[in-house]
């Protein structure tokens, strides 16, 4: 059998003496998209940030299609693409600029056609020569996404793409999402709005207080509530556990 | 190690610093001419011969060497911790890079910077008079390790510094006053004691004195205890610049 896509096994995060995440455990699957739920500090961004190097994990073990990302990191960066959430671009370069130098970060050689191709699917053709800062926020977004996949990640984390994003553009990126997931690429995303991880999602996560609370593929997660909607399956999980962690 | 992403680092920090050559360039190249101007034209016509030289070519090496310090350092000082501040440092963390392709890559950009600029002030230089190149060999040895040292430098501030009154510490309080008592200006034999041997703890006047050997021929310092110095500085900020850069210290969190 392949191994899985991502495996974390007994994942700990500390960030002095806080906790972020606990002995968390948990496996995605080549070819599905997973929607890591969650309240605000549940930990979702201090998971993938773990998984794709921005942090360091303090226990436990992350392995990409088998390679382990601390040890094998030049492996596992090269599978692994991030919409991270908090927008951040170099105001030194253009948006065609940033996917170039992009694509040669990630070890790729810098390839115009493909850039400009990108810079087409995401909306942003009449744009690639522009100053990045004239973007709206909107274009910014898209930007991230495009630099996520310059150098085709098998594994895409996507990080609230959507947070302040107008719903014309959520849809168009969500239909991009799909997209991808069908030529082949894993997907794992975190957002706030549960109807969209309802539609999308194969398999579903929700992160509290840095537990991992349920992991099920939306099918039997909603059979199992008797076709209720996921928001409220979500919201009741959230309560019942606050009211543990109160108790 | 990603030759395909060292290149590319290295080219986006070049980048970098030429698309904004008003201030990386043409100010430290107008700024150094200044005191050249002031200090070797105007009052070296008075001033009588340094150190059998001179004094309108005793001070270009010091004045290059001045330059040079504060140019590479600020290069990689400036692009990590703007990069650091404005989130674009994500992108390099997710790359499949090393703290060796960092460091090349970094203190590479930083050392063309320098030159270039160091360059230009023996071009203007040169304009108001004739200096010797006395030994290529030291200028060469002095020039690369000692903009080497401090990119190296620039790099371990940037990830130190959590805001940018940290990180303006360094060129104004701490370089240009080392390298205006390493001697840019004088000889420190001009100096009583115990001042004379107080400069000898400073290390920029190695690196001014190593460069004027280069140029004239002439220093306060043999010009192999002023490699010693330089190299033993090289080796510090290499090992620790490498392992704060492995450590992902206040990189990754
Ligand atoms: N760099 C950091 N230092 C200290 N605490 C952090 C850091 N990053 C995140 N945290 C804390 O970890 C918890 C989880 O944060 P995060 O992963 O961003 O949550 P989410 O993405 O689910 O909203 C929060 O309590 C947050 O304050
Ligand atoms: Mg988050």
């Amino acid at each position: 059998m392949k191994p899985p896509v991502l495996r974390c096994r007994h994942v700990t995060k500390r960030y002095g003496k806080f906790t972020a995440l606990k002995d968390l455990s948990l496996e995605v699957y080549e070819g599905e998209i997973f929607a890591l739920l969650g309240p605000n500090g549940a930990g979702k961004s201090t998971l993938i940030h773990c998984i794709t190097g921005l942090a360091k994990r303090s226990e436990g073990s992350i392995e990409v299609l088998g390679f382990d990302t601390v040890n094998d990191f030049r492996t596992t960066r090269r599978l692994v693409g991030l919409v991270p959430q908090e927008i951040g671009y170099d105001p030194f370069f253009t948006p065609l600029e940033s996917l170039m130098i992009q694509m040669g970060l990630m070890g790729v050689e810098p390839n115009r056609s493909r850039a400009e191709s990108l810079l087409e699917t995401f909306a942003l053709g009449d744009k690639r020569d522009a100053y990045t800062r004239t973007l709206s926020g909107g274009m910014k977004r898209r930007l991230l996404v495009a630099k996520a996949l310059v150098h085709d990640p098998r594994l895409l984390f996507l990080d609230e793409p959507t947070s302040g994003v107008d719903v014309e553009l959520r849809r168009e990126l969500w239909q991009e999402v799909e997209d991808l997931r069908t030529a082949g690429t894993t997907i794992v995303l975190t957002t706030h709005y549960i109807e969209e991880a309802e539609k999308l999602a194969d398999r579903i996560g929700i992160l509290h207080k840095g537990e991992l609370l349920l992991v099920e593929s939306r099918e039997s997660l909603l059979e199992r509530h008797g076709g209720r909607p996921l928001e409220d399956i979500y919201l009741e999980l959230i309560r019942k556990a606050d009211g543990r962690h109160a108790a | 190690m990603s030759t395909i992403a060292l290149k590319t680092l290295f080219l986006k920090e070049v980048r970098r610093f030429s698309k904004v050559w008003l201030q990386t360039i043409l100010s430290p190249l107008v700024t150094t001419s200044l005191y050249f101007l002031v200090f070797g034209v105007a009052l070296g016509s008075r001033l009588r011969e340094i150190s059998g030289v001179p004094y309108i070519q005793f001070v270009v090496p010091g004045l290059v060497m001045m330059t040079m310090i504060r140019d590479s350092f600020l290069n990689t000082s400036s692009s990590l911790f703007q990069s650091k501040i404005n989130g674009t440092i994500t992108d390099i963390l997710v790359a499949p890079i090393g703290a060796l392709e960092m460091v090349l890559a970094y203190v590479g950009a930083a050392m063309i910077r320098a030159i270039i600029v160091g360059t230009l002030v023996c071009l203007v230089a040169l304009s108001f008079t004739w200096f010797p190149l006395h030994h290529m060999g030291w200028t060469l040895f002095f020039t690369i390790f000692v903009t080497a040292t401090l990119a190296l430098l620039g790099m371990i501030v940037a990830l130190w510094a959590q805001k940018f009154d940290h990180l303006a510490i360094f060129p104004n309080f701490v370089l240009l006053p080392l390298a205006f008592l390493g001697g840019v200006f004088y000889s420190i034999d001009l100096l009583p004691e115990p001042w004379h041997t107080v400069s000898r703890l400073n290390p920029l006047l190695y690196m001014v004195n190593g460069l004027r050997f280069g140029f004239l021929g002439v220093a306060d310092v043999s010009p192999v205890t002023s490699a010693g110095v330089v190299l033993v500085s090289f080796l510090v900020v290499l090992v620790a610049a490498s392992a704060l850069l492995r450590s992902g210290y206040n990189l990754r969190t």
